[in-house]
């Protein structure tokens, strides 16, 4: 376990140095995405909106740096095994490590990148204490989502190379599923159930509603979605640990 | 009891079944075509091999010489049957393998030696050794990509050579750059034997076998075909090749 863990840090390691190396901007990258998007769509979307959502900017921004993290992570992590695979056929170590580092590697950049976006937003006053504890409980869910769902992708992509192309056709769609651009409310409440199947509802609603003060996912929503998380994170942890003992012979 | 903790490997009813993919397939094509081809790579192989022994694995190819050294060393598991090994096994396949052109010598050491089992005080503890058998001191700062293909082995093999593994597994393939490097990696790996570690190697190179190995394993078609004293079974390997070619 120990052992594990060693192996983890410095494959995240590896990550974080590699990533923004021979990059002037370095970290900034991170951020200059979502600014970007943030900027563009906040100024259209401002047309279409009937009623304006309060701090649309910021609004905005924590829903983009959390779907960057999560897109960013799915799209990396699904075909790593496959793009490693010279790792695989060197030595004996735990598969998981190269998907999982690729994760932890992201989600120090989203923490750094939340604790930046914390001071200007002290200035409008929606933070408060409890509010900690509701996007704490998102960024948890959010990590377990991740992970859960990039090892079912990575070992199923060892053998069927589609996987990586859903992955990238699905993240399309899937980000005008989920509350990021708009806020739950604007949908009529006879389609919510479509949410509910969705995880990434209920994560960005208790972050909207930690940071800014938006309402809360209800209970029906809150509680499906993170039974769906529970089971794609098991899932996960299943298929890959099936799969990997055999990802020599595919790759 | 205690010939059973002599053991450093052994094999129970070893089987290796791939699936044969002319193409990889595509999720679809899986579905319309239902059941696989099957390739039995390796058919019910019994074996065990000492602690301090140094074996030979020959045989034509395709005979299953690799996928026998991949399922020791834990790459693959088998389909059938069952792997039992002591201590730490390390291959020396792809030596390169696992370096990041972008990170500096030193950061590299530690990726790989944590890939290989070490854990990062053992590296540290080991640090020195490695780069002066690797011979790299002047580059140990500059990014891998700078590095030659010989520097690059040499860090590769001294990273490998100081896991200081109970077993090692070559395959044939395995070369060292210059004759200087490669005769003190020979000399490494005498080394281990002389220290009681176990050596398989996987090659063509008969007289080198003879040479140095205890015991040769004679792989054909996925079953073992003979077992034992170098001599005999390499006479009697070539004997079998010289008839079917007659």
């Amino acid at each position: 376990m120990r052992q594990f863990i060693e192996l983890l840090v410095g494959m995240t390691e590896k990550e974080l140095r590699v990533r923004y190396k021979n990059t002037v901007f370095g970290f900034l990258w991170m951020l200059v995405n979502p600014v970007l998007q943030m900027l563009v769509i906040g100024f259209i979307f401002k047309f279409f909106m009937k009623e304006p959502v309060e701090n649309y900017y910021y609004y905005l921004f924590i829903g983009l740096l959390v779907w960057n993290f999560f897109s960013l992570s799915l799209t990396k992590a699904t075909p790593s095994i496959v793009w490693e695979r010279n790792l695989i056929k060197k030595a004996k170590f735990p598969r998981s490590a190269i998907p999982l580092a690729i994760i932890l590697s992201n989600f120090i950049h989203l923490l750094i990148a939340v604790g930046i976006l914390i001071l200007p937003m002290t200035f409008l006053g929606t933070l408060t204490f409890t509010g900690i504890f509701y996007v704490i409980t998102a960024f948890i869910l959010l990590f377990f989502f991740t992970i859960g769902i990039s090892l079912l992708t990575s070992a199923l992509n060892v053998r069927y190379r589609d996987v990586n192309f859903s992955v990238q056709a699905v993240l399309i769609v899937w980000f005008y599923v989920t509350p990021i651009i708009y806020p739950l409310s604007i949908i009529p409440y006879r389609f919510y159930w479509l949410w509910r199947f969705n995880p990434m509802t209920s994560i960005l609603q208790l972050l909207q509603h930690g940071f800014l003060g938006k309402p809360l996912p209800g209970p029906a929503m809150l509680s499906i979605n993170t039974l769906l998380i529970l089971f794609i994170f098991m899932l996960g942890i299943i298929v890959f640990g099936k799969e990997s003992k055999n990802f020599d012979d595919w790759l | 009891m205690k010939s059973k903790k002599s053991l450093a490997v052994r094999l129970t009813n070893i089987s290796k079944h791939y699936i044969i993919h002319h193409e990889k397939p595509t999720l679809m094509e899986r579905v319309i075509n239902g059941k696989n081809e099957k390739f039995k790579a390796l058919d019910n192989i019994n074996l065990e091999i000492k602690k301090g022994e140094i074996v030979g694995i020959i045989g034509p190819n395709g005979s299953g010489k690799t996928t026998l050294l991949k399922i020791i060393a834990g790459i693959t598991a088998p389909t059938k049957g069952t792997v039992k090994t002591s201590g730490r096994i390390v291959s020396l396949i792809d030596l390169e393998a696992g370096f990041h052109p972008d990170l500096t010598g030193y950061q590299n050491i530690f990726l790989n030696g944590m890939l290989l089992g070490m854990k990062r005080q053992e590296i540290k503890r080991k640090l020195n050794a490695i780069i002066k058998f690797a011979d790299i001191k002047q580059f140990i700062d500059t990014p891998l990509f700078t590095y030659s293909g010989g520097m690059k082995l040499r860090l590769g093999f001294s990273v490998v050579a100081h896991v200081n593994p109970d077993t090692l597994l070559m395959d044939e393939n395995f070369v060292v750059a210059d004759q200087e490097f490669r005769e003190k990696s020979f000399d490494k790996i005498q080394g281990f034997h002389d220290q009681g570690k176990t050596i398989i190697i996987a090659s063509h190179y008969l007289d080198f076998l003879r040479g140095n190995c205890e015991r040769i394993i004679w792989i054909d078609k996925g079953i073992v075909r003979k077992d034992g004293n170098p001599n005999r079974v390499i006479k009697e390997y070539m004997r079998h090749f010289k008839t079917t070619a007659d």
